[in-house]
C-alpha cells in the first residue's frame, strides 16, 4: 500500500509511537519484573533477593501436582476453545437466519459477555451447591427430581463444570466473531451453489467456511490466549481444591504464590506459560497467515 | 384453498390420525393416568433384630398403624427392610425400617373432579385438543387453511401444557408434602388440604393427611407424559390440515424450540442473580427448597447495600473504564491508522509485539504492575487502572480497528491529502466518521474489560473509597459468610448498566467485527 | 497523541506527588485490617460505630495522625500484603494471622518499640506467648476465638443418641444411629478440609490422637504414627457417609449453615456459632461439648488467634514519632470503650484483661469460653516452617480425599519440611 499518506520515513513510527509507550511502560516492564523475579531468590514474605539461575523453574517443574496442573490446562484450553467455537458457530449460523424475535436472541446472546467473570462465577457456584443451590431447588420444585442432586460429587465433575462455565462466557464472543462474517458474505455464493446443487452441508463445507475462516482465525488467538489465562472461574468456584485437581496454570501459580508463598516457582512458572503461549500461537498464526497472506 | 389443491391430503388419513388421537387420550386419561405407591408411614428402628423383643413392639406399633388406615379404607401393606452391619466396637448392629405402603392409582379423571390446580390444567388441555381435533376436521372438509392454522395452535398449546401439569401436579403434592413437615405456612395447606384428600385417598384420610403427606414426599410418577403421544398426533393431523410442506413446518418448530431453550439456558443465571438478590437472608441458603421465587420479595437489599458505599464503587468503575477507554483509543486510533494506511519497516514486527504483550494475564504480573506503579507513584490511584486497563487492551482495540480501516476504501482520503489537507486532518474529518460503528465497538469492548477487572484492582487500590465494584462486591462474601443476596444485589447493580449498553449497541457489534474480522 | 500522552502521565505523576507532599508534617499510617464479618467494614470506615466510625474518632483524638486504613477480604488478604512487602510498599499496622514468616525476615518492629507498657500488661500473657520468636514479643493478639462441638439436641434424642459422643468410638456409633434414623436427610458430622480452612480439621483431629504439628522438643513431627492413624480416622468418616458430601470444597460456612437449618446433627466451630445461626434466623439452639478424642487420649480444646503487628519503615523521617504513633493506635482500638464493642460485634473472644468485665456482664457464656480458652492448643504459629506446613497438611487430606495413602503423603510432607 505505497501511497500518499507516507510522506516522511518515520511519520508511520510516530503514529504507533503511543501505543508502543504505552504498553512498554504498562506491559513491557512489568514482565521484565517478572523475567527478574523468576531468576531470583524471593523469601516468603515476598522480598526478593539475589540471582539463582534457573533454581525457581526446577522446583516449579519438579512439583509433585505440576503434570496434573500441565494436563487439566491443555483440556481446560482444548475443551473451552474447541467447544465455544464449535456451539458458537452453530449459534451464529442461526441467528444469521430470518426469523421472529432474532433481534431479541441476538440481545441475550449478549448477557454472558457483558457480566463480568467474577459476577458469573459467583453465580454459578451458587447455583450448583447440593444443599441450597438453584438448580436443585428449580428441579425439585418443578418436580424432575425426587431429592437433591450433589451436583459437584466428585473433583472431576467440578472440572468439567467449571469447563462448562468458562464455554458459557465464551460462546458470544465466537458467535458475533462468526456472525460479523457471515454477513459479510454476498449471497450470490449461495445462489451459485444452489445452482450447483450443493445441498446444506456442502454449502457449509465450500462457501460458508471458507470466507468466515479469516475472522475465526485472529478471534481464536485472542481466544486462547484469554481462556488459557482465564482465572476467576476457577478460583470462585473451588479455587482449585482437591489438592490442585483442578487447577489450571493461572490458579496454580496464585495459589502458590500468594497461598503457599512460595513466589520464585510462581513466576517460573508464569515465565514457562508464556512460552507455551507464545509457540501455541505463534504456531497457529503462521499456519493460517502464511496460506492468506493477510499483511 | 390453493395450497390445499395443489397438495391434497388424503381426508381417510387425517380421519384416522384424529380418531386415533381422540382413542389414546380417553384410554390414557381412564386408564394410568398417575399411579404411585405412597409410603404412608415410615418407622426406622436402630439395633432392632428380627424376633426379639424390641422388634416385637415395633412391629405391634406399626400394625396398629395399618389398621388405622385399613379402617379409613386406604389399602395398605407394611414392607420390612433390615440392614445389618458392623460397628467401631466390632459389634453387629441391625436396622430394621419398617414402611406402610399403599400402591394408589389414579386415572385422569379422578384428577379432573378432585379440584387441585392441576385439574384445571388438565380440564384446559381435553379442552384446548378437543378444540383442535375440531377445528382440523373443519379445516380438512371446508379447505380453510385458517382453520388449519388456528387447530395447529391449539394443539400446540396443549402439547406444552402437559410436562406444566405434570409439574403442577408435582408440586402440589411435594409443597403440601414439605409444609406439612416443617409445619409452616399451613394456609396454603388448608386451601389444598381437601382436593387432596379426595384425589389421594378417596377423601377417607381425614386427620392422618398430615402425616400420610409427609410419608408420600416427591413419589410421583411421570405418567403424565404418556399424554404426549395423542398430543403428538393431534399436532401431526393439524398440520397436516393446515397443509403447508410438513418438513420446512418442523424445522421451523425446531427453530424456534431451540432458539428458546438456548435463550432460557443463557438467561438462567441472571434469573438465579435476580431472585437471589430479593430474598431474604435465611432463605438464600434455604435447605429445603420451599419455594423457587422468593417468599417475600425484600427491596431493602438493594438500600442496604447503597449504604455500604456500593454506588462509590460504581461511580470509580465508571471513571476507571471511562478513562482506559479514552486512552485505549486515544492510543490506537493511531496505531491502527499507520496499520492500516502505512508501510513501514516492522510493521509484522510490531505486530508481533502487540499480540505478544496479551499473553500474560494481569494476575502474572501482580508483582510486576504493583512496583512499577510504586515507580510511578500512581499506586493506590484511579489514573493507574485506566492506565494498565488501556495497556492491556491495545492488542484487541488495535486490531478491531485496523480492521475497521481496512475496510474503508482509501481513496477519499487520498484525494483530500492531494487537495492539501493534512495526513491527520484527511483521519479526523474523513476516516473516523466512516469508521463510527467500529469505532464504538472498540469504546465498548474496552469498557467492558476494564468493568471487569478484578485482579490488578485488589492490589493496587488500597483506600476504600477508590475500589471499583468488583472489588467492592468482595466485601459481602467475608470471612464470616457470604451474604449472597447482597453479593447478588450488587452484582445486579454492577451488570445491569452494561448489559443495557451492550443490547443498544449489538447492531453495531455484529458490524464492527466485520471490519476487523475480514482480512484479520 | 504522544504529547497528550505524555503530559498526562507528567500530570498524574505531578498530582499524586502533590498529595504525597501535602500530608508530609502530619504522620500517616497505612493500616490493613482483615474483613472478620459484614460488620467490619462500617465499624472501621462506614457509620457502624455509633454513627461515626474508628478511622473518624481516632483522628479526632489524635491530631497529626492520620489513619490510611483498608479493610481487606481474607480471601484476598495474603495477595495484597506479600504484593506489597515486594515492592517495599508494606503496610504500617497489619492485622492478620500469621507473622513468623515477617518476624524471621526482619521486616517486623518488636512490640517493645511501641506498644505502651500499661496496655501491653493488659494482653492476656498466654496469647503474648505465641507471638515470641527468640525471646522478643513481634506482634499482639487482636482476638481469638474457641473451638468446640455444637451438637442439635432435638436430632440427637430423635436418633436415640442420649449421650453426645466423647470417644472417636462413640462419635462413630452416633454418626450410624443419626444415619439410620434419618436416612440421608441429616449429615451426623461436618467436615471442612478446603484450602481456606483445612489445617483447623488436621489439628482437631490430631490433637484429638495425642498427636500434633510438633513433638515435645518442638521439633515437626507430622508424620508420627498418631497423626496418620487421626487423620485415616477423619477420612474414614467422610468415606463412611458420616459427613457432609464434600469436604474440600465445602468451607466452615456452608456447614454452618447445614447445622443452622437443623441439616447437620454435630459440627466443630468457634464459639460464635450461635450469633451466627441468628443472624440466619436459624431456630436450632445448639448444646456445646468438647471435642470427641481418641481412646486412651485427652480432649484438647483449640483456639485460634489472630494478631496486629508494626512494619518496620526505615524510610520514616522520625522513627520515635512514628512508633509512638503505632502506640497510640493500638492504645485507642484496644480502649474498653472502643475494643469491646468490636469483639462483641462479631462474637469474638477478648485478647486484653480490660475488656473481659464489660464482656461477661453483657453475655455470662463468655466467661465459660474464656475458661475453655485458657486451657486450649494453638497452631504453632511462631515456627518459620508454618506456613508451608498449614498449606501442606491441606493438601494432604485433600489429596486422602481422593484415594492417597495418608502415611506415604504425611512421610512426604515432613521430608520436605524437614529437609529445608
Amino acid at each position: 500500500m505505497r501511497s500518499v499518506f507516507v510522506r516522511h520515513r518515520w511519520e508511520p513510527y510516530l503514529w504507533i509511537l503511543p501505543s508502543i509507550l504505552l504498553m512498554l511502560v504498562f506491559v513491557v516492564f512489568p514482565i521484565g519484573i517478572v523475567f527478574r523475579l523468576a531468576f531470583s531468590r524471593i523469601s516468603r514474605a515476598g522480598v526478593v533477593g539475589e540471582f539463582i539461575g534457573l533454581k525457581n523453574f526446577q522446583d516449579a517443574v519438579s512439583s509433585t501436582a505440576f503434570p496434573q496442573v500441565m494436563l487439566n490446562t491443555a483440556f481446560w484450553v482444548v475443551s473451552v476453545v474447541g467447544l465455544s467455537t464449535l456451539i458458537g458457530f452453530t449459534c451464529a449460523m442461526v441467528l444469521n437466519q430470518p426469523f421472529r424475535g432474532r433481534k431479541i436472541a441476538r440481545s441475550i446472546m449478549v448477557f454472558p459477555w457483558a457480566a463480568s467473570l467474577v459476577i458469573q462465577a459467583s453465580v454459578w457456584n451458587y447455583i450448583i451447591k447440593m444443599e441450597y443451590g438453584n438448580l436443585n431447588n428449580i428441579l425439585l420444585n418443578l418436580g424432575f427430581l425426587q431429592n437433591a442432586v450433589n451436583w459437584r460429587a466428585s473433583y472431576q465433575i467440578e472440572f468439567i463444570w467449571e469447563c462448562a462455565v468458562g464455554i458459557i462466557v465464551t460462546i458470544p464472543f465466537v458467535t458475533f466473531t462468526v456472525l460479523s462474517g457471515l454477513q459479510s458474505i454476498d449471497a450470490s455464493y449461495y445462489e451459485a451453489a444452489t445452482v450447483d446443487g450443493a445441498g446444506f452441508w456442502n454449502k457449509l463445507r465450500h462457501v460458508t467456511i471458507p470466507l468466515v475462516k479469516p475472522s475465526l482465525t485472529v478471534s481464536t488467538v485472542l481466544n486462547i490466549i484469554y481462556v488459557f489465562n482465564s482465572f476467576p472461574i476457577i478460583y470462585t468456584i473451588t479455587k482449585g481444591a482437591p489438592a490442585n485437581k483442578t487447577d489450571t496454570m493461572v490458579t496454580y501459580l496464585y495459589m502458590l504464590a500468594f497461598y503457599d508463598q512460595r513466589k520464585g516457582p510462581a513466576t517460573a512458572l508464569s515465565v514457562i506459560g508464556f512460552l507455551i503461549l507464545c509457540v501455541a500461537s505463534g504456531c497457529y498464526m503462521l499456519m493460517t497467515m502464511r496460506k492468506e497472506d493477510s499483511l | 384453498m390453493k395450497t390445499l389443491s395443489a397438495n391434497p391430503v388424503p381426508r381417510r388419513r387425517i380421519l384416522l390420525l384424529i380418531l386415533s388421537a381422540l382413542l389414546l387420550t380417553i384410554l390414557l386419561c381412564s386408564l394410568t393416568f398417575l399411579r404411585f405407591s405412597s409410603q404412608l408411614y415410615v418407622k426406622r428402628s436402630p439395633n432392632t433384630f428380627v424376633g426379639d423383643e424390641k422388634y416385637k413392639t415395633v412391629r405391634q406399633e406399626v400394625e396398629l398403624q395399618l389398621e388405622d388406615f385399613r379402617t379409613q379404607g386406604t389399602d395398605a401393606v407394611i414392607e420390612e427392610q433390615v440392614i445389618e452391619r458392623v460397628n467401631s466396637k466390632n459389634e453387629t448392629t441391625s436396622l430394621v425400617i419398617f414402611t406402610i405402603c399403599a400402591a394408589n392409582s389414579r386415572s385422569g379423571w379422578n384428577l379432573l373432579s378432585a379440584g387441585l390446580p392441576s385439574s384445571y390444567l388438565l380440564a384446559l388441555i381435553l379442552v384446548l385438543s378437543a378444540a383442535a381435533w375440531l377445528l382440523t376436521l373443519c379445516s380438512s372438509f371446508s379447505g380453510n387453511r385458517a382453520l388449519g392454522i388456528a387447530s395447529f395452535a391449539f394443539s400446540l398449546a396443549a402439547f406444552f401444557l402437559i410436562p406444566v401439569i405434570f409439574n403442577r401436579l408435582n408440586l402440589d403434592l411435594s409443597r403440601t408434602a414439605a409444609l406439612a413437615q416443617s409445619g409452616g405456612d399451613t394456609a396454603a395447606l388448608d386451601r389444598l388440604r381437601p382436593a387432596l384428600d379426595r384425589f389421594l385417598f378417596g377423601s377417607t384420610a381425614g386427620d392422618q393427611l398430615d402425616s400420610m403427606l409427609s410419608a408420600l414426599k416427591y413419589n410421583i410418577c411421570a405418567a403424565p407424559f404418556l399424554l404426549l403421544l395423542p398430543a403428538f398426533i393431534t399436532v401431526c393431523a393439524s398440520v397436516l390440515a393446515a397443509c403447508r410442506p410438513l418438513k420446512k413446518t418442523l424445522l421451523r418448530v425446531a427453530l424456534y424450540v431451540s432458539v428458546i431453550l438456548f435463550s432460557l439456558f443463557i438467561l438462567y443465571p441472571f434469573f438465579v442473580m435476580f431472585i437471589t438478590a430479593f430474598r431474604s437472608n435465611t432463605e438464600t441458603t434455604d435447605m429445603y427448597f420451599l419455594r423457587i421465587l422468593p417468599s417475600r420479595w425484600v427491596f431493602s437489599n438493594l438500600g442496604d447495600i447503597l449504604k455500604r458505599n456500593v454506588l462509590r464503587y460504581l461511580g470509580n468503575s465508571l471513571l476507571i473504564s471511562g478513562g482506559a477507554t479514552i486512552i485505549a483509543l486515544l492510543c490506537g486510533i493511531p496505531a491502527a491508522y499507520a496499520m492500516a494506511r502505512m508501510d513501514f519497516r516492522g510493521k509484522k514486527a510490531y505486530l508481533g509485539f502487540v499480540i505478544m504483550s496479551q499473553m500474560f494475564s494481569p494476575v502474572v504480573l501482580l508483582v510486576g504492575i504493583s512496583r512499577l506503579m510504586n515507580t510511578l507513584h500512581l499506586n493506590d490511584t484511579l489514573m493507574g487502572l485506566m492506565f494498565i486497563n488501556a495497556a492491556f487492551n491495545q492488542a484487541f482495540a488495535i486490531w478491531l480497528l485496523r480492521g475497521t480501516f481496512v475496510s474503508i476504501s482509501s481513496e477519499m482520503e487520498q484525494a483530500a491529502c492531494i487537495d492539501g489537507c493534512s495526513v491527520l486532518g484527511a483521519m479526523l474529518r474523513i476516516l473516523l466518521p466512516m469508521a463510527a460503528p467500529g469505532i464504538v465497538t472498540t469504546l465498548i469492548f474496552v469498557f467492558i474489560n476494564a468493568w471487569n477487572e478484578y485482579t490488578v484492582s485488589t492490589v493496587l487500590i488500597s483506600t476504600q473509597t477508590n475500589k471499583p465494584i468488583t472489588v467492592g462486591i468482595t466485601q459481602f462474601s467475608s470471612f464470616n459468610m457470604i451474604e449472597w443476596q447482597y453479593l447478588f444485589a450488587a452484582a445486579l447493580l454492577a451488570t445491569v448498566p452494561v448489559i443495557i449498553l451492550f443490547m443498544l449497541i449489538e447492531k453495531h457489534l455484529a458490524a464492527g467485527l466485520t471490519a476487523g474480522g475480514v482480512k484479520g | 497523541m504522544k504529547k497528550f500522552l505524555s503530559v498526562i502521565l507528567a500530570l498524574s505523576l505531578f498530582l499524586s506527588l502533590a498529595v504525597v507532599s501535602a500530608h508530609a508534617e502530619d504522620i500517616t499510617l497505612d493500616v490493613i485490617i482483615a474483613q472478620y464479618g459484614d460488620n467490619t467494614q462500617n465499624w472501621f470506615l462506614g457509620e457502624g460505630m455509633d454513627g461515626s466510625n474508628f478511622v473518624k474518632k481516632f483522628e479526632e483524638a489524635n491530631p497529626g495522625i492520620k489513619l490510611n486504613l483498608e479493610v481487606v477480604s481474607w480471601n484476598d488478604l495474603y495477595t495484597v500484603v506479600s504484593t506489597r512487602i515486594s515492592n517495599n510498599n508494606a503496610p504500617d499496622i497489619l492485622n492478620i494471622d500469621v507473622f513468623a514468616d515477617y518476624a524471621n525476615e526482619g521486616l517486623l518492629l518488636p512490640v517493645s518499640d511501641y506498644c505502651p507498657e500499661e496496655l501491653f500488661n493488659d494482653f492476656f500473657p498466654q496469647f503474648i506467648e505465641q507471638s515470641v520468636i527468640d525471646g522478643t514479643v513481634w506482634a499482639v493478639p487482636d482476638l481469638a476465638s474457641a473451638r468446640a462441638v455444637f451438637y442439635n439436641e432435638d436430632l440427637l434424642r430423635e436418633a436415640g443418641v442420649d449421650k453426645v459422643p466423647e470417644t472417636w468410638a462413640e462419635l462413630e456409633d452416633a454418626s450410624q444411629a443419626i444415619l439410620d434414623a434419618f436416612g440421608g436427610d441429616v449429615y451426623p458430622w461436618g467436615i471442612d478440609m478446603t484450602t481456606d480452612e483445612g489445617q483447623a480439621a488436621f489439628a482437631y483431629y490430631v490433637w484429638g490422637n495425642n498427636g500434633g504439628f510438633v513433638d515435645e522438643n518442638g521439633e515437626w513431627a507430622l508424620n508420627t504414627d498418631a497423626n496418620v492413624e487421626a487423620i485415616e480416622y477423619a477420612i474414614g468418616l467422610v468415606n463412611k457417609g458420616f459427613t457432609n458430601p464434600n469436604p474440600a470444597t465445602q468451607t466452615r460456612y456452608d456447614i454452618q449453615d447445614m447445622f443452622a437449618a437443623g441439616k447437620m446433627a454435630m459440627i466443630i466451630a468457634p464459639n460464635q456459632l450461635p450469633t451466627y445461626i441468628k443472624s440466619k434466623e436459624g431456630t436450632v439452639e445448639p448444646g456445646t461439648a468438647a471435642l470427641p478424642h481418641n481412646e486412651g487420649a485427652t480432649s484438647s480444646s483449640v483456639g485460634v488467634m489472630d494478631r496486629i503487628m508494626a512494619f518496620r519503615d526505615d524510610s520514616a523521617p522520625d522513627q520515635a514519632a512514628r512508633n509512638e504513633a503505632i502506640g497510640k493506635f493500638l492504645t485507642f482500638f484496644y480502649d474498653p470503650a472502643n475494643y469491646v464493642g468490636w469483639v462483641s460485634m462479631e462474637g469474638f473472644l477478648p485478647a486484653v484483661n480490660s475488656a473481659v468485665g464489660a464482656l461477661v456482664e453483657s453475655d455470662p457464656s463468655f466467661q465459660a469460653w474464656l475458661d475453655v480458652l485458657g486451657s486450649a492448643k494453638f497452631y504453632p504459629t511462631t515456627k518459620a516452617e508454618w506456613n508451608d506446613v498449614k498449606q501442606g497438611v491441606i493438601a494432604v487430606e485433600q489429596q486422602a480425599l481422593t484415594g492417597g495413602n495418608v502415611k506415604d503423603l504425611l512421610d512426604a510432607l515432613q521430608a520436605q519440611i524437614t529437609g529445608k
